[in-house]
C-alpha cells in the first residue's frame, strides 16, 4: 500500500465508523458539535501546572467511546501525528523550567515536567473529542448541521463536494503512483523530471472532470442552490446532552475532582 | 505546519478563529459578486486534487529526502486568491476532522497560517505584481521564469509568514518555556528550506500548466509571443543547485549550533509534520521512538539530585491527595471501560 | 420527438465534427448511436442538450434548444454519463438523487417520494444511504441511473452506459435499460448491447449519417460495420 491508499483506507475507516448505530450516533450532528467545541475549550483553558485538574477531564470521551462503542484503538492510531508536534513544543519545557514543584518520595518533579505532561494530555484529550465527533457523525448530516448553523453555504457545499472528490483523486493518484513506481523501481520519490507533469497531467485532467461535474450539475436544473439532506429536528434530549456536557465539563474546571477525591483518602 | 489544539490557548484560538472568519467571509463576498457558478466544481476538483497531492513525495536531486508541498500558492495562481483561499480552508478542515492533522480549535490559527499568507499575501503582493511585471523581459521563456520566480518567492515568503505566525501564537498562548527569539530561530530557518523546496515544486507543476493550458493560471498575459524555449529541466536544475548551496549552508550553521539537541530534535519533528501531511508511518515511527528517548533522557535527568531545589515544594499546590485522586480517575476510567465491555457481551449474548 | 435540421458544428473554424445533419427519433423510440471514436457521437449529445451551440436548428417536442429554452428543454432530458463519479457529485446516493427533483422545485416529501419508487423499481434500496465513494462500480452506474430516473425524463440520454461493467452488472443494466418506457438515446461501442435494448440504429462516421435503420437490419450487415471501423456483435457473429 502506498501513502493514498493508506489514507483512503483511514477515510473509509471513519466512514464506516460513523455509519454505526448507538445512543451517540443519534444525536444532533449540532449538539455533538458544540459539546466537542465546549470540551475542547475547557480543556485547553487549563493552566499549564495544572495537572490535577486536567486528569478527570479524561472521564468524558472514555465514557464515549464506551456508550458509542467506538474503539479507542482506532483513535490512538491517529496520535502518531498530533504527539510529535505537541512533544517537540513540550520537550523544551523540561530544559528551560527546572523549578522544582513536587516531590514523590525521593523524586524531584520540574515545572518543565509538569508542564509538559499537561501539553501531552492537552493534546490528547483534544484529539479523542474530536475523533469521537467525527467517528460518531456522518459527514453529510454534520454538513447539514452546519448549515442550519448558518455557516455559509458556499463554504459547506464546497466542503461536500471536496469530501466526495477526495476519494476520487486520491485514488487516482494512487495508482499513477504505483504506475510511477513500477517503471522507476529503487526510486523513493518522484524524480524531479517529473515535478511538475506528474501532478500537472492530473491536474489538466480534473480540470475536464470539473467541466463535466458542472454539465450534470446543470443538466439537473442547478442554478445557484444547494439543496441538502434534511436531518432531523433538534429535539430535546440533544438540548438536554449539550446542557449536561456543559455543565459537567465547567464542575470538572472549576472543581478539583482529583484534589476531592484524593483528599477523602490522605489527609 | 498544522497545529494541533494543544499548543493554543481559548483566547489565541478564537482569536485565529475570528481573523479566518473575516477573510472567508470577505472571499465568500468577492466570489458571489463574482458569480461564475462552474468555479465551485473547480474548486472541489482541485482543492481534492492538492489534499491527494501533498501526499506526493518528490525526491529532491542529491540529497536522498523527498519533499512535498502544501499548496497555497498553487491554488491561488490556479484560482486566485478568494477561491484558492476556500480552497485551501476546506482541505484543512478535512484534514483535520477526518485525519486528526491539525485540530478543530487551531482551524482558524492553521487556516491563517497557511491559507491566508498562502492565498492572499503570495498572491496580491507576489504573484501578481510579479506576472504583470516585465522581469526576465519578454516572450514565453520570460513568462516562464516569472512563474518560476513567484512560485519561488511566494512559497518562501508566505511560509516564513506562516512559521513566524506559528511562533507567534504557541508563545502568547504560553505554551512553551522556550524563549521567542529562540523559538524564531529554530522556525524560520527550516521553513526557508521548506518553502523553498515547494517553491521549486509549486513552479514546476505551475510551469507545466503554463505549457499545455495557460489560460488555466490567473494573472498570466496570454497576448505574448515569441518562443526561445528554454528547458524545463535546466531552469529548475539551476534553482536545485541554488537550493542545495543555501540547504548545505544551513546544515553548516545548523551542526555549529552549540545546542544541537534541540536543533536536530525540532529539526526532526518539524521534518516529520511538514513533509506529509502525517499519512507516511515510516517517518513518524523513526521520529516519535527519538523523541521517545529524548523524553526519557530528559525525564531522568531531571529526576537527578542537581535538579533538586529544597524549599520550592509545591508551587502550584500540587500535592500528595491530588496524585492520588488522578490514581482514581483512572480506577474509574478503567471502570467504566470494563462495564462498557460488561454490557455490550451482554448484549450480543442475549 | 427530438428533431435535428441540417445541424453542423465546428470546435475549431471550419473543421466540421458534425456536417448538415438530420435525423427524426419519435416518441418512445429506442435509438442506438453508433460509430468509431471521434465520429461525433459525444458532440451530438452535447449539442442535444444544450452543452454545445451549433449551425441549424434542433427540436425536442417541438421546441428549439436554445439559450432561453434551455430550462424547459433539460426538465426533459435526463443524461447518463459515462463516468458515474462525475455524475454522482453529492456525499450519497440519496442527497444525489434528489438534487435534480428539489431543483426542478419539487417539495420534500414528493421527491423523498419519487427516490423511493424509483429505488424499488430498480432494486436499490439498501443503496440509498450509502456513500458514493464507498459503492462498487457496478453499483454506482446502477445510482447513476437512478439518479436520472428521479428527475422523471420524457428523454433518456445514455453514454456507454455498460462500459467497465462485469458481465453480471452489465446484464443488470441492460434489463433495466429495457424496462425503461422513455424515449431512449445510447451511445455506445458495445454493439451486443445496443442489438438487445434499441430498436433502431443511426451509424455515423465522420461527422455524417452512413446508416439508419432498424438495429437487426444495420447490425448484420457485416461490410457496413467493418468499413466504419466496427465489427459485427457477438451474438450475431456465431450464427
Amino acid at each position: 500500500m502506498n501513502k493514498m491508499q493508506k489514507a483512503l483506507a483511514e477515510l473509509s475507516e471513519m466512514d464506516e465508523l460513523a455509519a454505526r448505530q448507538s445512543p451517540i450516533h443519534a444525536l444532533h450532528p449540532a449538539a455533538k458539535l458544540i459539546a466537542t467545541i465546549a470540551y475542547i475549550l475547557v480543556t485547553l483553558s487549563f493552566d499549564k501546572y495544572d495537572l490535577n485538574g486536567i486528569v478527570p477531564m479524561v472521564l468524558w470521551p472514555i465514557l464515549l467511546f464506551q456508550i458509542s462503542g467506538v474503539e479507542v484503538r482506532t483513535c490512538f492510531y491517529k496520535l502518531r501525528i498530533v504527539l510529535p508536534l505537541v512533544m517537540a513544543v513540550g520537550l523544551f519545557n523540561p530544559f528551560f523550567d527546572k523549578e522544582i514543584m513536587l516531590r514523590v518520595g525521593g523524586l524531584a518533579i520540574s515545572g518543565g515536567v509538569i508542564s509538559m505532561i499537561t501539553l501531552m494530555l492537552k493534546g490528547v484529550f483534544c484529539l479523542m473529542a474530536s475523533f469521537l465527533l467525527m467517528a460518531t457523525t456522518r459527514i453529510d448530516n454534520l454538513c447539514a448541521a452546519l448549515r442550519k448553523m448558518r455557516v455559509p453555504s458556499m463554504l459547506v457545499t464546497l466542503l461536500l463536494l471536496t469530501y466526495r472528490y477526495v476519494g476520487v483523486m486520491t485514488e487516482e493518484l494512487a495508482i499513477m503512483t504505483d504506475a510511477y513506481h513500477l517503471r522507476a523501481p529503487g526510486q523513493k520519490g518522484i524524480q524531479i523530471s517529473a515535478w511538475g507533469s506528474f501532478l500537472g497531467q492530473l491536474l489538466l485532467r480534473s480540470m475536464d472532470r470539473a467541466q463535466e461535474l458542472y454539465s450534470s450539475m446543470m443538466l439537473r436544473g442547478y442554478h445557484q442552490h444547494f439543496h441538502y439532506a434534511d436531518i432531523k429536528p433538534f429535539k430535546a434530549r440533544d438540548g438536554l446532552y449539550v446542557a449536561v456536557c456543559i455543565i459537567v465539563f465547567l464542575l470538572l474546571r472549576y472543581v478539583d475532582v482529583a484534589q476531592l477525591l484524593g483528599g477523602l483518602f490522605v489527609r | 505546519m498544522h497545529m494541533a489544539d494543544a499548543l493554543l490557548a481559548p483566547a489565541v484560538a478564537a482569536t485565529m478563529y475570528v481573523a479566518s472568519t473575516t477573510a472567508a467571509g470577505v472571499s465568500i463576498h468577492h466570489l458571489k459578486k463574482d458569480d461564475e457558478p462552474q468555479k465551485l466544481p473547480v474548486m472541489a476538483v482541485t482543492s481534492a486534487l492538492v489534499f491527494a497531492g501533498q501526499m506526493i513525495n518528490y525526491t529532491i536531486p542529491g540529497t536522498g529526502s523527498s519533499g512535498h508541498m502544501c499548496g497555497g500558492m498553487m491554488l491561488s495562481a490556479l484560482l486566485g486568491p478568494y477561491a484558492g483561499f476556500l480552497s485551501m480552508i476546506v482541505i484543512l478542515a478535512i484534514q483535520c476532522l477526518f485525519f486528526a492533522d491539525g485540530g478543530l480549535m487551531a482551524l482558524g490559527a492553521n487556516v491563517w497560517n497557511m491559507a491566508f499568507y498562502g492565498c492572499f499575501v503570495g498572491y496580491f503582493l507576489i504573484w501578481r505584481p510579479i506576472m504583470g511585471s516585465k522581469w526576465f523581459g519578454e516572450g514565453k521563456s520570460a513568462q516562464r521564469a516569472r512563474i518560476i520566480a513567484a512560485s519561488v518567492i511566494g512559497c518562501i515568503v508566505t511560509l516564513q509568514l506562516g512559521a513566524f505566525s506559528v511562533v507567534l501564537e504557541t508563545s502568547l498562548s504560553g505554551i512553551t518555556e522556550l524563549p521567542f527569539g529562540a523559538f524564531v530561530a529554530l522556525m524560520q530557518p527550516i521553513h526557508l528550506a521548506i518553502g523553498l523546496v515547494e517553491g521549486l515544486i509549486t513552479s514546476a507543476v505551475l510551469v507545466f500548466i503554463y505549457e499545455s493550458r495557460p489560460e488555466l493560471l490567473q494573472g498570466v498575459d496570454l497576448e505574448e509571443g515569441g518562443s526561445a524555449k528554454r528547458s524545463l529541466k535546466s531552469v529548475v536544475a539551476i534553482i536545485a543547485v541554488v537550493a542545495l548551496v543555501v540547504g548545505g549552508g544551513l546544515s553548516l550553521l545548523a551542526s555549529s549550533n552549540p545546542d544541537g539537541l534541540e536543533w536536530a530534535l525540532f529539526g526532526n519533528a518539524d521534518g516529520g509534520y511538514s513533509t506529509n501531511m502525517g499519512l507516511d508511518e515510516e517517518n513518524f515511527g523513526v521520529e516519535s521512538s527519538v523523541a521517545d528517548t529524548a523524553g526519557s533522557i530528559q525525564e531522568k535527568t531531571s529526576f537527578l539530585p542537581d535538579y533538586a531545589f529544597p524549599g520550592s515544594e509545591s508551587a502550584a499546590g500540587t500535592t500528595v491527595s491530588g496524585i492520588v485522586g488522578s490514581a482514581m480517575v483512572a480506577g474509574v476510567a478503567i471502570l467504566i471501560c470494563l462495564a462498557g465491555g460488561f454490557f455490550r457481551r451482554k448484549k450480543k449474548t442475549t | 420527438m427530438i428533431e435535428f435540421e441540417h445541424v453542423s458544428f465546428a470546435y475549431e473554424k471550419d473543421k466540421y465534427v458534425l456536417e448538415d445533419m438530420s435525423f427524426r427519433i419519435g416518441t418512445g423510440e429506442s435509438v442506438g448511436l453508433i460509430g468509431a471514436n471521434g465520429a461525433g457521437k459525444s458532440t451530438i449529445m452535447k449539442l442535444l442538450l444544450g452543452l454545445l451551440q451549433g449551425e441549424g436548428r434542433i427540436l425536442i417536442d417541438g421546441v428549439e434548444v436554445k439559450r432561453e429554452t434551455l430550462h424547459e428543454i433539460r426538465r426533459k432530458l435526463g443524461f447518463v454519463l459515462q463516468n458515474s463519479d462525475n455524475q454522482m457529485f453529492m456525499p450519497t446516493v440519496y442527497e444525489d438523487m434528489i438534487f435534480a427533483p428539489l431543483n426542478y422545485m419539487m417539495s420534500r416529501e414528493e421527491a423523498d417520494k419519487r427516490v423511493d419508487e424509483v429505488l424499488a423499481r430498480l432494486h436499490l434500496e439498501d443503496l440509498k444511504h450509502r456513500y458514493n465513494h464507498k459503492i462498487s462500480g457496478g453499483e454506482k452506474r446502477m445510482a447513476a441511473i437512478a439518479t436520472i430516473l428521479a428527475m422523471d425524463p420524457e428523454v433518456i440520454l445514455m453514454d456507454e452506459p455498460t462500459s467497465a461493467l462485469d458481465p453480471y452488472n452489465r446484464r443488470i443494466v441492460i434489463n433495466t435499460i429495457r424496462e425503461l418506457g422513455q424515449t431512449k438515446l445510447i451511445t455506445s461501442h458495445d454493439l451486443d448491447m445496443i442489438l438487445e435494448t434499441c430498436d433502431r440504429v443511426i451509424l455515423i462516421s465522420n461527422g455524417k449519417i452512413v446508416a439508419d435503420g432498424p438495429a437487426e437490419e444495420i447490425l448484420s450487415d457485416r461490410e457496413l460495420l467493418e468499413a466504419n471501423r466496427m465489427e459485427l456483435p457477438l451474438s450475431k457473429n456465431c450464427k
